[in-house]
């Protein structure tokens, strides 16, 4: 599994499209609870995390599903501390989350700008 | 050569800018572009504090609020130039003063466009940018437009440019090309 990280808007999925050869058909694009593993590349999945109560739980169930997969995820773990739960509880599932995947990856590209980043 | 620095808010990114255009200027002209409208007291302030920064460096100011390549009107392009910043700019031509600042898409996208002419035309450039993409906030419509704008300029200067640098508590991560320093 590769995983791409990064800020919002930084090109993190034209750089998975330009570095893997993937086009708009391989991607699933996260909107709930739920993920379909058949595309090659998972993208926002900060949005599967938030509606999801144990992301890590679903990653850890599917496991043999995403060994080969892309997974793309927004970097949010800066800025202060979210009023309102449901951010802060979002924001704190996204980082456990990428840690995760960031152990599990065989690659972590951090895109900074447009540019890579190699964190692993 | 052209340079393109981000990073986060106080993190050294204009003293690492102001180091960097004095030494490719190596004795020649070098300009200061003042990018930013002061909205008062607090401005005021930042501006005092860079302009104390900038003594005895030898920079000579232009004052330039959206459109980058105006200022080549009465600076020399073979002088090296540090635009500080494109937040600035992007903020200043999306949302204008002039028409009760109301978004304004098609300038922010002239201004993108503008900015990387700009790369292309003057010996030496630094752009100094804000690293304002990793936070959990949901914001508003026209906070969103223009984070994606701005991220858009800085994705094509940081193509266009030889180096990019981000800076995190005064130390530096070159992504691409060398620092000169």
């Amino acid at each position: 599994m590769v995983l791409i990280i990064g800020g919002v808007w930084q090109g993190k999925l034209d750089f998975a499209k330009e570095t893997f050869g993937i086009t708009d058909a391989d991607v699933f694009i996260c909107t709930n609870g739920e993920i379909d593993f058949s595309k090659r590349c998972i993208y926002s999945v900060e949005e599967f995390a938030l509606y999801h109560p144990d992301p890590i739980g679903y990653f850890e169930a599917h496991r043999e599903r995403w060994q080969n997969s892309i997974v793309i995820l927004r970097d949010m773990s800066c800025g202060v501390v979210p009023l309102s739960p449901e951010e802060r509880i979002w924001r704190q599932k996204t980082g456990r989350l990428a840690q995760y995947l960031s152990r599990e990856a065989q690659r972590v590209s951090r895109i900074f700008c447009g540019l890579e980043q190699r964190l692993k | 050569m052209t340079f393109f620095i981000s990073g986060g808010a106080k993190s050294g990114k204009s003293s690492l800018a102001q180091d960097l255009a004095v030494a490719l200027a190596n004795g020649g002209k070098h300009y200061y572009v003042a990018t930013m409208i002061s909205t008062g007291f607090e401005d005021d302030e930042r501006i005092r504090r860079h302009i104390a920064d900038r003594e005895g460096m030898g920079f000579e100011t232009v004052e330039c609020f959206t459109d980058i390549m105006a200022c080549l009107k009465t600076a020399d392009r073979k002088g090296t130039f540090l635009v500080d910043s494109v937040t600035a700019l992007m903020q200043n031509a999306m949302f204008p003063a002039e028409k009760n600042y109301e978004m304004d898409l098609a300038a922010a996208q002239r201004c993108a466009d503008r900015l990387v002419e700009f790369a292309g035309a003057v010996k030496h450039a630094v752009f100094v940018s804000d690293y304002i993409y990793a936070d959990a906030r949901r914001y508003s419509e026209s906070t969103e437009a223009y984070r994606k704008a701005l991220a858009d300029a800085d994705r094509r200067l940081a193509k266009r440019c030889d180096t990019v640098v981000e800076v995190s508590a005064g130390q530096h991560f070159v992504h691409k090309g060398e620092l000169p320093l």
